[in-house]
């Protein structure tokens, strides 16, 4: 019997029984739409993390002691603002930017407004490697500031707005306090961060300001972490074992003292994490899958015997076994792709608004997709087998018999 | 005249446990091409067990049943399939229209598992309708349609691959009497004009009386088997 016809003959009994039909694809529509909505919002949360890391600026990284390979850190293990100097020395070329790690943290009040800072030391041009700084006003932590230990400071345009109103605020002070001494801060700059994912989730209420790592710690202060923009043309795994090596004889500590960090060793864990989360629905998936097939298959079972002599009809008026498992086969198909479909555009529709709310491109997961449509018509296929055979093996004398 | 359907030493067993129905016995049948046919006797005499096997929808236990000269024994399920969408039209006395689907769609059935384009059977399931007087009526659903409307689209939709045998199992048992002479007179027109075979099954003495040959079953056998008036009348054999 031609396709078409069948095709024809499976939506109107589709459409003979809406809400039977509504309530057996569910299974399918529940089931394909939760594994559209996850995947894609997985990938759209892929692509924001890789844009993210991205946008750290090339080569970043930053080599620290290895804590979890060294028994016993000692103080000589630590870095030194010499240390950093001979390491710079050795690789005049690679290292484009170092600094030491340091941090502070500092209420501070304007007037009558307060607010909490959260500052970074850097050294020099730190905005010119990592790319998600825009300087709006003033300028950035520059050479003299670090070799003076300044207290200057380059604050969000978030921070300048809420402490004084406005947003050009250069040679405007700030009272802080650092390192337990009140100082007064001198605003260089304003900057702003291209929104993104993180500044989207960030919820703490302190603004991320810069300053000069020397403003921040003592001159012999010691440091567990560089912070490093490499060369970005070479590879970040050679050059972070390099610098490893050569501070570790340079300091003359035991093997594995140091190791480092990249963006790209953490991107490559994330995806790592996203991959095992995918595998998860995928299982999620198959399972929803197998119980909407179960569902489908009932009430192929159910139509089956409704349409008992509605078979034996047909097979009197010449439908041979392969029409009646046909038609069946179709409808039940039909069932599960229409489950299929609507499931997908559900899926894509809570993706959609997933994504909207956190604040990021949404990313379809074509494939996935594809595969989501397929699957269902391979379910339906396969649990309208069953009901299909019984139907086309009906006797015809008995099926006209029935009631 | 030509043999259309032999039947030889035909027997037909039911078998349900330990209970044996002997349905049909010792059936010796011939029908010529052309014939009008009234099959007559009490209820559980084998006149549907007969039918059935006439209608290729069931195979005797034993004996031969030749239909146009095909031997139905040999033939595989397929081969039955075709032999009833080409050579057999069925009217049953429930009508056994498909639900749900207009009468367009009823009479255009055979069709479709006879592979004739959309097209065509389009336009011959409308003639056919308006040949039993329901071309307006070809878009009503069955549940629209009265009894002998029904068994109108019935008989349209039996008659869409132009088959050489009509086979109707009481036609009239669930119509008035006013629809079962219309019913009678389009098998009457039918046999006439066209020279279908037509066997029905009749409760009914003036129904039977519409035909041209009576065979009168008892408890599986063939217990009488003779002319109507009409049927022996000489302007028959003219045809
Ligand atoms: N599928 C079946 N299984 C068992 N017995 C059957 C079956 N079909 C018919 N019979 C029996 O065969 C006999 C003939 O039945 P049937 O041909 O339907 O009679 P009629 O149509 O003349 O009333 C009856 O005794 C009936 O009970
Ligand atoms: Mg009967």
């Amino acid at each position: 019997m031609l396709l078409l016809e069948n095709i024809k003959l499976a939506i109107s009994a589709i459409k003979a029984n809406k809400m039977r039909s509504f309530l057996t694809m569910l299974g399918i529509i529940i089931g394909i739409s939760s594994v559209i909505a996850i995947s894609s919002i997985g990938a759209s949360a892929q692509g924001a993390v890789s844009k993210e890391f991205e946008s750290f600026g090339g080569g970043y990284m930053y080599l620290s002691v290895n804590w979890q390979q060294t028994e016993e850190v000692t103080q000589d293990m630590l870095f030194s603002v010499d240390d950093i100097d001979a390491l710079k020395a050795r690789f005049p070329e690679a290292l484009r930017y170092t600094a030491p790690y340091a941090y502070a943290k500092s209420d501070v009040k304007v007037g009558r407004t307060e607010a909490e800072l959260s500052i970074m030391g850097v050294a020099a041009d730190y905005n010119k490697f990592s790319t998600n700084i825009d300087i709006l006003h003033g300028r950035m932590i520059n050479k003299r500031d670090v070799e003076g230990a300044r207290d200057n400071v380059v604050i969000p345009r978030e921070a300048a707005d809420k402490l004084f109103g406005k947003e050009d605020v250069i040679g405007e002070t700030i009272a802080a306090t650092i390192m337990g001494n009140p100082v007064d801060l001198t605003v260089v700059g304003v900057y702003q961060i291209p929104a993104s994912i993180f500044t989207q989730l960030d919820t703490s209420s302190s603004y991320s300001c810069y300053m000069p790592y020397s403003a921040i710690s003592r001159s012999d202060e010691l440091f567990s972490y560089i912070e490093i923009f490499a060369d970005d043309n070479k590879s970040i795994e050679e050059q972070g074992n390099a610098f490893a090596s050569y501070m570790q004889r340079y300091k003359d500590v035991p093997e594995n003292t140091y190791t480092y960090e990249s963006a790209e060793q953490q991107l490559s864990q994330i995806n790592t994490v996203l991959g095992y989360l995918s595998l998860a629905i995928g299982a999620i998936a198959a399972i929803s899958l197998l119980v909407g097939g179960i569902g489908i298959m009932n009430i192929m079972l159910v139509s089956v015997t409704e349409r008992t002599r509605e078979i034996g009809i047909r097979k009197s008026l010449g439908a041979r076994t392969n029409d009646i498992l046909t038609q069946f086969l179709i409808e039940a198909m039909i069932l599960a792709v229409i489950g299929g479909a609507l499931g997908t555009a559900i899926g894509i529709g809570i993706a959609a608004i997933g994504a909207t709310l956190v604040g990021v491109d949404i990313v379809l997961n074509i494939s996935s997709i594809l595969i989501a449509v397929v699957f269902s018509a391979a379910v339906g296929l396969f649990f309208g087998l069953f009901p299909a055979r019984k139907a086309a093996k009906m006797d015809p004398i008995e099926a006209l018999r029935y009631e | 005249m030509k043999e259309l359907i032999k039947m030889q030493g035909l027997e037909k067993m039911y078998v349900n446990g330990d209970i044996e129905v002997h349905a049909l016995k010792d059936i010796n049948l011939v029908v010529n091409a052309g014939e009008f046919i009234s099959i007559m006797g009490p209820s559980g005499s084998g006149k549907s067990t007969l039918m059935n096997i006439l209608g290729c929808l069931d195979r005797p236990s034993q004996g031969r049943y030749f239909l146009e000269d095909i031997d139905i024994s040999e033939q595989s399920d397929n081969e039955l399939s075709f032999i009833r969408n080409q050579k057999i039209g069925f009217v049953f006395q429930s009508f056994n229209l498909i639900p749900r689907t207009n009468a367009l769609k009823n009479v255009e059935l055979p069709m479709v598992y006879g592979k004739i384009p959309t097209a065509q059977r389009n336009a011959r399931a409308l003639a056919l309708l308006e040949n039993v007087g329901l071309a307006d009526r070809y878009m009503h659903m069955p549940n629209e349609l009265s009894g002998g409307q029904k068994q109108r689209v019935a008989i349209a939709r039996a008659l869409a691959n132009n088959p050489p045998i009509i086979l109707a199992d009481e036609p009239t048992g669930n119509l008035d009497s006013k629809s079962s002479v219309e019913i009678m007179q389009i098998f009457t027109k039918l046999n006439r004009e066209k020279g279908t075979t037509v066997i029905i099954v009749t409760h009914e003495p003036d129904i039977a009386e519409f035909t041209d040959r009576i065979i009168s079953f008892k408890d599986g056998i063939v217990v009488e088997d003779r002319l109507t008036e009409v049927g022996k009348a000489p302007k028959k054999e003219a045809y």
